[in-house]
């Protein structure tokens, strides 16, 4: 196997490693203050559902969960086979819900850290319930947020590696088939050189954002 | 006509009643000051009035419209246009700490489209001129003391033009030596043939600049009138204390 072919693969693997890290982002984040807003709801049944769900998120390991979604969902009698997911949509629906559970947890201490007096003068100032939501509570909470986010979204980074083992050819998967076959230990080294990378610009722009919405 | 109206006013929380009977009436241009020991129910009182807190029972009459009637209130949406007429003014400013100065102004007039952005923003100088602080437009308030934060939060409430102001306590929450410039601002405002309640323990002040006194004990209203009468010699012994208490 020369050097061109293993990096190539590694390149190929980082890819799908970074497009599994945004589709996660980009549909936790909102899944998560979806979840958020059933959890602070006035229902008693939403609430118990939503805390129920958030339990068993961060109550059981990730790896069974990604395990349940891609070997054990078809499984399920008459609508397993509706339930079949390739690897990669089997490793992103895992992670998304996974994380949403941990993103509305942390969106619910930046709720709970809003004092009252904010949503009484919006009230006083005639504002709308909607109004007070969007225009006072949610800048509030997520800049409350962003360190809670931030350290999660590291988390995050590394976490993907864990689709290694429902067999997708993310980077760590492609690099220990490299090693294998190359009796090399570099490309281990250039994998966590790449994870850390991408961990390190992520901690900058978060930094960065927290500049900018500081209050 | 009056501008506010209040009937056999009662609130509690729980078990514990907070407002046990309360009585009393506003006219145009006045300016109360509503005294008493703390936890005697001036908040609650002045919170009733703009409907941050639900009363048991009785009557809110501002301007001549209903917000509360034996205990029943308005629909919600009248409620809010009734209660538009009021500003309030809170002990710990209450200003939103992730818009700057402007934002904290104009936001709510936006919103309610009172008036085109060009016309708001100019109101919105002009008001931070009124309370000296043209200078913060552009601040967050975190960068502001506490009593420039308190002349922000009454020139925000002045942007929607409101007949009525509330303030609870503006100054309770300020170091001494930033009081003065709060009460120079209220005091301005109080000439400005605005109606005024303001719950304070300022009573030097609240001499100068009310012709009312209002003062709570209790859950009750024990006294209500001509400032003089009521600070001055009282006869009533708890008032009595309580003046030489807080002189
Ligand atoms: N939201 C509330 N829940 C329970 N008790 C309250 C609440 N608000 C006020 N109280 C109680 O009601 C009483 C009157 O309070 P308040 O109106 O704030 O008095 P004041 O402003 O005169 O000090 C106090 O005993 C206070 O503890
Ligand atoms: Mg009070």
């Amino acid at each position: 196997m020369d050097l061109i072919s293993w990096i190539t693969q590694m390149v190929d693997g980082s890819f799908i490693t970074i497009k599994l890290f945004f589709i996660v982002i980009l549909f936790s984040l909102p899944l998560g203050l979806c979840i958020t807003f059933f959890y602070t709801s006035k229902n008693i049944i939403i609430r118990k559902i939503t805390g129920a769900y958030i339990l068993i998120m961060r109550g059981t390991p990730l790896l069974l969960q990604l395990f349940f979604v891609f070997f054990g969902l078809p499984y399920i009698p008459f609508i397993g086979k509706y339930l079949t997911f390739d690897r990669f949509p089997a490793g992103a629906i895992a992670f998304i819900f996974n994380y949403a559970a941990y993103y509305a947890e942390i969106f619910r201490g930046g709720l709970l850290s809003i004092d009252k007096g904010q949503y009484e003068a919006a009230k006083v100032l005639g504002l709308s319930k909607w109004q007070t939501t969007y225009k006072i509570i949610l800048p509030q909470m997520f800049r409350v947020s962003l360190p809670a986010i931030s350290n999660e979204v590291i988390i995050l980074v590394k976490d993907t590696a864990l689709v290694t083992a429902i067999g997708l050819t993310d980077l760590l998967q492609v690099t220990k088939t490299i090693v294998n076959r190359t009796s090399n230990i570099v490309p281990f080294i250039v994998a966590a050189v790449f994870y850390l990378i991408m961990s390190y610009i992520l901690t900058l722009i978060f930094k960065k954002l927290e500049e900018i919405f500081a209050f | 006509m009056d501008m506010i109206n209040v009937k056999n006013l009662k609130k509690s929380f729980g078990s514990l009643k907070v407002l046990k009977d309360i009585n009393f009436d506003v006219k145009k241009g006045d300016i109360i000051a509503a005294i008493g020991p703390s936890g005697s129910g001036k908040s609650t009182m002045l919170r009733s009035l703009i409907n941050l807190e639900k009363a048991d029972y009785g009557d809110i009459i501002i301007e001549g419209k209903y917000l509360c009637k034996k205990g029943i209130y308005a629909k919600e949406k009248d409620a809010k246009q009734i209660c538009s007429k009021m500003g309030m003014v809170f002990q710990h400013f209450n200003l939103f700490p992730h818009m700057n100065i402007r934002k904290n102004l104009i936001t709510a007039p936006l919103l309610q489209k009172k008036d085109s952005k060009a016309k708001i923003n100019e109101l919105c100088s002009e008001m931070l001129n009124k309370v000296g602080l043209y200078d913060k437009i552009n601040e967050m308030p975190s960068n502001l003391s506490g009593g420039q934060k308190q002349r922000v939060a009454i020139a925000r409430a002045l942007m929607l033009n409101p007949d009525i102001m509330l303030f609870d306590e503006p100054t309770s929450a300020l170091d001494p030596e930033l009081t003065q410039e709060v009460l120079n601002v209220i005091k301005d405002i109080s000439k400005d043939n605005m109606t005024v309640i303001i719950v304070t323990h300022e009573i030097g002040f609240a001499k100068e600049i009310a012709n009312k006194i209002m003062f709570m004990d209790n859950g009750y209203i024990i006294d209500f009138g001509n400032p003089h009468e009521i600070l001055d010699n009282n006869k009533n012994e708890r008032i009595k204390s309580f003046i030489e208490k807080v002189m």
